[in-house]
């Protein structure tokens, strides 16, 4: 039964890199991408279209990675909110971390923090620091008598998330230079549309070690589950692996938005998708998380590529729409818990 | 016993054991790409180095300002595509492949296999010409802060092109009508001043880096909003009553009823120019690209504000 699922998973990741390298804004034949692919990788030679395979290689394969990665590290970025708070739903987005982020690449980027680092690496970290300071304020307001109320979690990720939104439009307003105004925007929207073979390794890096680190520490984020006391009976370090979650989680979406901007909501419905038919432990909701986060963005960027002639939208849209219904279905008919517990 | 069991025993493990170390493979092998050649360089308007192709042959335009720009330096045969939302000089701009700018198609524009890009620095952001100059297509960007910088560009990019002595006969003759206007306006004792806007319901206007305040001094008055130093300021409705604008001028089309921005800004009753009559709409093209027909655009507000001394004047045309 194992063996089927992981054939599964390869084919449909195979078929859907596929899919995102054969379609975009211009049509290309099958015979042409195939050329293109085998000249680059070595496997067959013959004089090629320069044209198609810059197209394939350096605009569309980098791209659908980049979806994968941000995907991957979204979802599991939900997976491990969903088990700090335990519930499922908490993610990024809708906790005003991404909007910190944002935040703070706007800030850094319109010259009101200090550029620290290299560039590449200055914007993921004021971004990581937005998220961080975001994250940090609504857990402290959603737990002011030592437990966690969902209500005051959801309604201060709302008023985080509005705050971190005004700061951005503050300081996009404020800059005299409409050049940087789009750019800010783009950050504001989320869109894949920048990605480049040498931008893959810092997001690829910090997801593969979030995704790590969930999934071997799986019998602990399970205990955790259980309740804090419970856990800590349990013998689970519960309040250094509490810091952890959080620091790691700001961490990735720092990276990511800094990669791709504040896209939404793939942390919610996918771990809630994985939890549906893997059930509720972290040893299978982790690293299936991982992977179909990876695939949903990748068809949720094909289809904000192609789905208006011309047009390329930005994917938060295609994701909102997704997941802002999920979002509703579970506030309406769960009980705000996972499982049964 | 399942046939491909000895390979996944522990299968979930495996695969994405698996998926990073191919991601691996895929970056370096994007990454081991040979350095491009050491070609020729010039220097761009904005001051960036541009490195000149061994054929000049295939241009795109990247801003239907560019667009004009080329076509007037002579340049049109050469264009291979622009923008979508060109549509000036509409006989080239219609046969032309298109292209969307916000955000760059870069696939569509790869597929015009151009050998040059020419882009306006007021749409395009240089994190994104220097992707497509990665992607093998170099970018020269062209500065409009004044008319005489849109005119230097034409004489610039015609000599590049292979245009030169064309190029910059047109440039002149543009100079030149622009100076009979000048010479027309400056014996006038009146210099009104005009409030230039760009949009009618959020008030987007130029700020001080613009080419339209020299554009109104030609015309014979007094820009409004020289002294903003944000580029597209969108200004209040306080600012435009303090400013006292005798004339105000709209980029809001040729058939605009100037009514329609006294219903969305009644307080705007109290300037001059709503007093007496004194607001104008007209293409917006025209105003709004720094290009050629800039001196079009001079003329017509030079018109407008001088009725009696450059009404009757022909537009000394070439």
């Amino acid at each position: 039964m194992k063996a089927l699922w992981s054939l599964a998973a390869l084919c449909a990741l195979a078929a859907t890199l596929a899919c995102a390298v054969a379609f975009g804004s211009e049509p290309i034949p099958a015979g042409e991408i195939a050329g293109a692919l085998g000249r680059r990788l070595g496997a067959s030679g013959g004089a090629g279209d320069g044209v198609a395979e810059a197209i394939i290689w350096d605009l569309r394969l980098p791209r659908a990675l980049l979806a994968f990665i941000v995907g991957s590290g979204l979802a599991l970025s939900g997976v491990a909110m969903q088990a700090l708070v335990r519930n499922p739903l908490a993610e990024p987005y809708i906790l005003g971390m991404s909007s910190g982020a944002s935040a703070g690449v706007s800030l850094f980027y319109l010259g009101f923090l200090p550029p620290l680092l290299s560039r590449s690496l200055s914007i993921p970290l004021a971004a990581f620091v937005g998220g961080l300071a975001s994250i940090a304020l609504v857990m402290a307001v959603a737990r002011p008598f030592g437990y966690l109320s969902v209500t005051r979690l959801l309604l201060a990720g709302v008023a985080v998330s509005s705050l971190m939104s005004a700061v951005t439009s503050f300081v996009t307003i404020a800059t005299p230079e409409a050049e940087k105004v789009r750019t800010v925007l783009f950050w504001m929207l989320g869109s894949l549309g920048d990605a480049e073979w040498s931008g893959l390794a810092l997001p690829a890096a910090v997801v593969g070690g979030l995704g790590a680190a969930l999934w071997m520490g799986w019998r602990t984020l399970d205990a955790l589950l259980l309740g804090e006391e419970p856990a800590q009976m349990l013998g689970a370090p519960v309040e250094a692996l509490k810091r952890a979650l959080i620091a790691g989680t700001a961490l990735v979406v720092g990276v990511l938005v800094a990669a791709s901007g504040a896209i939404g909501f793939v942390g919610l419905i996918v771990p809630h998708a994985a939890r549906a038919v893997l059930g509720v432990s972290h040893r299978r909701v982790a690293p299936a998380s991982a992977f179909a986060g990876g695939l949903f963005l990748v068809w949720a960027d094909l289809l904000a590529r192609t789905v208006l002639p011309h047009v390329e939208l930005p994917v938060g849209i295609i994701t909102s729409v997704c997941g802002a219904p999920v979002f509703l279905y579970l506030l309406r008919t769960r009980s705000y818990r996972f499982g049964s517990g | 016993m399942h046939p491909f069991s000895c390979f996944l025993r522990r299968p979930l493990r495996r695969v994405f054991l698996l998926l990073p170390a191919i991601l691996t493979l895929l970056v370096g092998a994007g990454c081991n790409r040979p350095a491009a050649p050491e070609a020729p360089g010039i220097e761009d308007e904005r001051g960036r180095p541009v490195a000149l192709p061994d054929t000049l042959a295939r241009i795109v335009a990247l801003g239907p300002s560019v667009t004009e720009v080329l076509c007037a330096a002579g340049a049109a045969e050469l264009l291979v595509g622009v923008s979508t939302v060109d549509d000036y000089p509409p006989a080239v701009v219609e046969a032309l492949p298109r292209f969307n700018l916000l955000p760059i198609d870069y696939e569509a524009i790869l597929r015009l296999r151009p050998d040059m890009a020419f882009a306006s620095d007021q749409i395009i952001k240089s994190e994104d010409a220097e992707k497509l100059e990665r992607l093998g297509v170099p970018v020269y960007f062209l500065t409009s802060q004044s008319p005489e910088e849109v005119f230097a560009s034409m004489a610039r990019v015609g000599a590049l092109l292979g245009r030169g002595p064309e190029a910059a006969a047109a440039a002149d003759s543009l100079r030149g009508r622009l100076e009979a206007l000048r010479r027309l306006t400056a014996e006038q004792a009146a210099r009104p001043s005009v409030l230039v806007l760009i949009g009618d319901e959020a008030l987007y206007a130029f700020g001080r880096e613009s080419y339209v305040h020299a554009l109104i001094a030609d015309a014979g008055g007094v820009s409004a909003t020289g002294g903003i130093a944000t580029e597209r300021p969108v200004l209040s409705e306080e600012f435009v009553l303090e400013a006292r604008p005798d004339v105000i001028v709209g980029a809001f089309g040729k058939d605009y009823d100037p009514a329609r921005l006294l219903r969305s800004h009644p307080a705007f009753r109290a300037t001059p120019a709503v007093r007496n009559g004194r607001v104008y709409s007209m293409e917006a093209s025209v105003l709004l690209r720094p290009g050629p027909r800039l001196v079009e655009a001079a003329w017509h507000i030079g018109r407008l504000l001088h009725p009696d001394a450059v009404g009757g004047a022909p537009a000394a045309r070439p």
